[in-house]
């Protein structure tokens, strides 16, 4: 019997070629599209999964409340969070404290060697991580000062072996660690991805005061990130509420002089990829709405394709129905030919399958480039990937092949042998439906992908206030001693003398990156301490401010006319509003306190784009500190780019011996920000044209058997007098109809989705109608030329013939 | 072998009833060749519709080799008719997509018989109708009397106790229709019923008995005896 299915199977797919590739094409591109989604969703989503006891590590973060007001979120905390917290609650069964730490240096065959990711680590670590240790212990790997466990390619490239345990370790800065452990390279999808992670005990010698205060005991320093392992079966919102009391004792007394007040929650360990995106953050996080837009479009192309199914072969079913009546009039059963259609389904889901594999193949380079993500053919190996393509399958089979099953076996053979068969009313309202569906899932994701196309332009277009074309910015030396600052100024010069520099300046940061100072306890000298705020704040060097052509509103610029500069501030637009001033020039002259000095404010500048439009602005402080220890910005002029580059090493390199020369292109970093949503754009407009692509596949062949079932309609039509387009407007008015009433779906869903969307950015741009007339228009344009391939055949084919093949 | 009694069919639209069959009476001998007649609409086909138990009628009697079947649902009809009963349809009615063996093969399956058997009875009826050579021909590669030939082929293969033929000829020519004819003949006088409806005069005295329908009802019955001249 199934020989006789497969037969007929197989002859009807050969026998109608274009209604077989629609169907197996736009399955094939589904399960493609929805597979490579898929596979994006999940190793997003595996972020920190591989950790034994993921389910109960979580992470410390930290809320600051100014005036009762949140100020500012943290994905640091306190140094004593850890201790304390575990010391007063019973339910933590361990805790781990991470403390991030520059750049350092090591020397390999005389050869400066730049390691980054250097993190500071108690010796719990590798106990509640799961981060593989190769070699050491994981009780006690980082229990004593000066010792560090690094990577294995750490350990390679320094000491040419990965067996290093024991070896002792010189870095910059004149300390000497000895390696106690040495792990794995850390997987991409994790967070903290140290190469080189020293003791915390190490951290907490180096800055334990003479007075004995340690990190141990500082409740008002913060910048460590700290990890509570729980007790098996303890209740995180329990041992949460827990907290307040503690963190009361600890620093309580303190904030409340500043009407200020922190809180800490707790947060689990696997959300904090798509979860999170707070100050400190040791690397940077997912969006998780964005993920989970990706896994709506990956859905919507999967359904699209099985409604092109049920389409087709529902329609078509009227081709079948002889076949149905014969069989039930020499015998067959109901559910024989239910099994029998079923078993079509199978063999089109299967042959889509099949060639999805194959495009998978050919895909895979190409959506690795577009999504960014590490996608290798190892996926084929991957049971994961393998289960999804069979849940695929078999949901595809189900839901694409029961209904037209069930439905074509319902002919009844008196009828159909009789050439009485008309479609069922209510057979032609759900393929209306399906198609209402697909050309609002196909606007829908038009429109997303026109809001997201445009607020990437408009993030990249904005101007951000300040100029960072042609500016070339040098990473700062790790190697330094007491000659720092009249080496830096000596390689100023220097590189001023060269004619195509134009300004060079030094800042603790550049634009691009967040303030990662936040100085909280400001206030004018005028209010009291409940009145402080946080700002952030970035030590300038006298050129900083003209290097970048920061827009001054008010007052002045530093400048070494005016001596003592070191106690100025200039503060930008949010600033001086937080700070109580509508008007920036009533702002001028007036003294803060910073940290305990009084500073006086002598400029104002307009605010600009610290970071990407996704952030808003920031109240800034810029403080100029001659001797500032960062980033070298150089302004270059027109031409000789490569060669004042080998210029500027030249110079860095006597300047700076045994530091590596890094350096990096100001605007192409800054828009290394927008890389995240560039390529969420694209995947969202791939996907999108393929969602397009298989809906049109899907509405051609409804076209084609709408046209053939009025062939004899538009026979009679004509030879009563009908014209062409009179004609072709008949065809048309059905799929107009269908348009509109997507449309009407669309837009309330699509315009409610995009500005939710739009509301993660802090300059965003504003809805237009035409990001959804466009669309529209766009998607009847789509579907009147797909409709008239057969639709001009039809109206224009001679009535003689239709109606005599009747 | 065919026993109907009283029997009525209606068709109900939603705005109109039509009565179809009105208090129809007949019965069928086991060996006999029936041929229905009558105008366009007078409910020839409905009748054999319901005698091959394609259809239901809405009211009477109909018992089949003993069976009353008025009432039976489609699973039981499917499984009463499978084997008893042979369809010849004017347009044929072969599956586009099969070959002429397979076609005749399929209510074999349907019966569940073994493939040696299968083959073997679909090849001695195809030379029995002289069409074994183009067994492996789809229908679309046949002439219109070479396909009615594998239609009777595929009614017969299952050796039934009743063949209904609903106007055999009916899109032949006249030399493959008295073939045709020639055939049902054949298989009648080998001892299989035979209830053909046709509008042909020329072809309803090949029957031993010809009942004559007019508006749902059977208005004249008579004995045929000029067979033996028309052949």
């Amino acid at each position: 019997m199934f020989k006789n299915y497969l037969k007929i199977a197989w002859r009807n797919l050969i026998k109608n070629k274009v209604y077989s590739w629609i169907n197996i094409g736009g399955l094939a591109i589904g399960i493609v599209a929805c597979l490579l989604i898929l596979q994006y969703v999940v190793f997003e989503f595996s972020y920190e999964d591989f950790h034994v006891k993921k389910e109960r590590i979580y992470r410390v973060q930290q809320n600051r409340y100014d005036n009762g007001k949140l100020a500012t979120q943290w994905a640091a905390g306190a140094y004593a969070v850890g201790n304390s917290f575990k010391e007063a609650i019973p339910e933590i069964e361990e805790y781990v404290k991470v403390v991030e730490t520059g750049d350092i240096i090591v020397e390999v065959n005389n050869r400066p060697l730049k390691i980054k990711e250097v993190y500071f680590a108690t010796n719990s670590f590798f106990d509640v991580f799961s981060y593989p240790l190769i070699y050491g212990d994981s009780k006690s790997v980082l229990n004593e000062p000066n010792t560090a466990a690094i990577s294995e390619t750490t350990a390679v490239k320094i000491f040419g072996t990965n067996d290093v345990v024991g070896k002792n370790l010189p870095i910059s800065g004149n300390r000497t660690y000895k390696i106690t452990g040495v792990f794995k390279d850390m997987p991409i999808n994790t967070q903290l991805r140290p190469d080189f992670l020293a003791s915390y005990a190490t951290y907490v010698g180096m800055n334990t005061n003479e007075d004995g205060s340690s990190p141990e005991d500082a409740w008002a320093w913060d910048g460590c990130l700290t990890y509570l392992l729980l007790q098996r079966g303890a209740d995180p919102t329990q041992v949460e509420a827990k907290f307040a009391p503690i963190v009361e004792e600890g620093v309580g007394e303190l904030l409340k002089r500043f009407n200020a007040s922190v809180e800490y929650r707790l947060q689990p360990l696997t959300n904090i990829h798509l979860d999170a995106n707070y100050m400190m953050e040791p690397a940077p996080n997912s969006d998780g709405k964005t993920i989970y837009l990706l896994l709506g479009i990956a859905f919507f192309v999967i359904i699209i394709a099985w409604v092109n199914y049920i389409n087709l072969a529902t329609a078509r079913a009227i081709g079948r129905a002889k076949e149905v009546g014969i069989r039930k009039t020499i015998g067959s059963k109901r559910t024989q030919l239910i099994i029998q259609f079923f078993f079509e389904s199978v063999l089109f889901n299967g042959l889509a399958l099949l060639l999805a594999l194959l495009l998978m193949l050919i895909a895979l380079p190409f959506f690795t480039k577009i999504s960014g993500q590490p996608v290798s053919y190892d996926l084929f190996i991957d049971a994961k990937f393998w289960f999804g393509l069979t849940a695929l399958f078999v949901s595809g089979v189900v839901l694409s092949g029961l209904y037209p099953a069930i439905v074509i076996s319902r002919f009844r053979p008196v009828e159909v042998l009789k050439g009485q068969m008309g479609t069922t009313s209510q057979g032609a309202l759900l393929r209306k439906g399906l198609v209402v569906f697909q050309f609002a899932a196909s606007l829908f994701l038009l429109i997303g992908s026109l809001v997201v196309y445009q607020q990437i332009q408009f993030m990249r277009d904005q101007s951000l206030g300040i100029d960072i074309d042609r500016t070339l910015v040098i990473k700062p030396p790790i190697a330094t001693d007491s000659t720092f600052t009249s080496q830096k100024l000596a390689l100023k010069e220097s590189l001023l003398k060269y004619p195509a520099v134009k300004k060079v300046a030094v800042s603790s940061i550049v634009p691009g990156e967040g303030p990662g100072d936040n100085a909280g306890g400001i206030r004018l000298l005028t209010q009291d301490d409940s009145e402080q705020k946080q700002y952030r704040f970035i030590y300038v060097d006298y050129d900083f401010l003209n290097l970048y052509d920061a827009e001054l509103i008010a007052g002045r610029g530093f400048s070494e006319d005016f001596g003592a500069e070191r106690v100025n501030v200039v503060f930008n637009r949010k600033g001086i509003e937080q700070l109580g001033f509508d008007d920036p020039e009533e702002a001028i002259g007036k003294q803060i306190d910073f940290w305990g000095e009084q500073c006086t404010i002598v400029g104002v500048i307009e605010n600009f784009h610290q970071q990407s439009l996704r952030e808003a602005y920031d109240p800034l402080i810029l403080r100029l500190n001659p001797d500032v220890y960062g980033y070298f910005s150089v302004k270059m002029g027109a031409g000789q780019i490569t060669q004042t580059i080998a210029q500027a090493q030249t110079e860095w390199n006597t300047f700076f011996p045994g530091n590596t020369f890094e350096y990096f292109f100001l605007d192409e970093k800054f828009n290394d920000q927008y890389k995240a949503d560039h390529r969420f754009g694209q995947v969202f407009g791939v996907f999108t044209l393929l969602a397009i692509f298989v809906a049109c596949l899907g509405l051609f062949g409804l076209a084609s058997f709408t046209a053939l079932q009025r062939k004899r309609e538009i026979g009679i039509r004509k030879v009563l007098g009908a014209s062409i387009p009179g004609i072709l407007g008949l065809l048309y008015n059905e799929f107009a109809l269908l348009l509109v009433i997507a449309f009407g779906i669309a837009i309330p869903i699509a315009a409610f989705t995009t500005s939710r969307w739009l509301q993660g950015y802090a300059f965003r741009i504003d809805m237009h109608w035409s990001y959804f007339v466009l669309p529209f228009l766009a998607i009847v344009l789509i579907a009147l030329v797909t409709v008239s391939f057969q639709t001009i055949k039809a109206a224009m084919a001679n009535p003689v013939k239709s109606l005599r093949t009747e | 072998m065919i026993q109907i009694q009283n029997l009525k069919k209606s068709f109900r639209t939603e705005e109109v009833e039509t009565l179809a069959l009105n208090k129809v009476n007949l019965s069928v001998e086991e060996g006999e060749f029936a041929a229905i007649m009558g105008p366009s609409g007078c409910g020839k086909s409905t009748l054999l519709n319901i005698i091959g138990m394609l259809d239901n009628p809405t009211e009477g009697s109909y018992k089949f080799a003993g069976h009353e079947v008025g009432g039976l649902k489609e699973r039981q009809r499917t499984e009463l008719r499978k084997g008893n009963l042979g369809f010849v349809f004017q347009s044929f009615n072969l599956i586009d997509e099969l070959t002429v063996f397979e076609n005749v093969e399929l209510p074999l399956i349907y019966l569940k018989e073994n493939k040696s058997s299968r083959k073997e009875k679909v090849m001695k009826v195809l030379e029995r109708m002289k069409i074994a050579h183009r067994a492996k021909h789809f229908p679309h590669q046949l002439s219109g009397g070479q396909q009615q030939r594998v239609a009777i082929a595929r009614a017969v293969v299952t050796n039934p106790k009743l063949i209904l033929a609903d106007e055999p000829t009916g899109n032949l020519d006249s030399k493959n229709g008295l073939e045709v004819m020639n055939l049902l003949t054949e298989l009648n006088q080998e001892g299989t019923t035979i209830v053909m409806v046709t509008h042909s005069d020329h072809d309803s005295h090949f029957a031993h008995r010809i009942i004559n329908l007019f508006d749902g009802q059977i208005v004249t019955e008579s004995k045929n005896r000029a067979i033996g001249a028309i052949i």
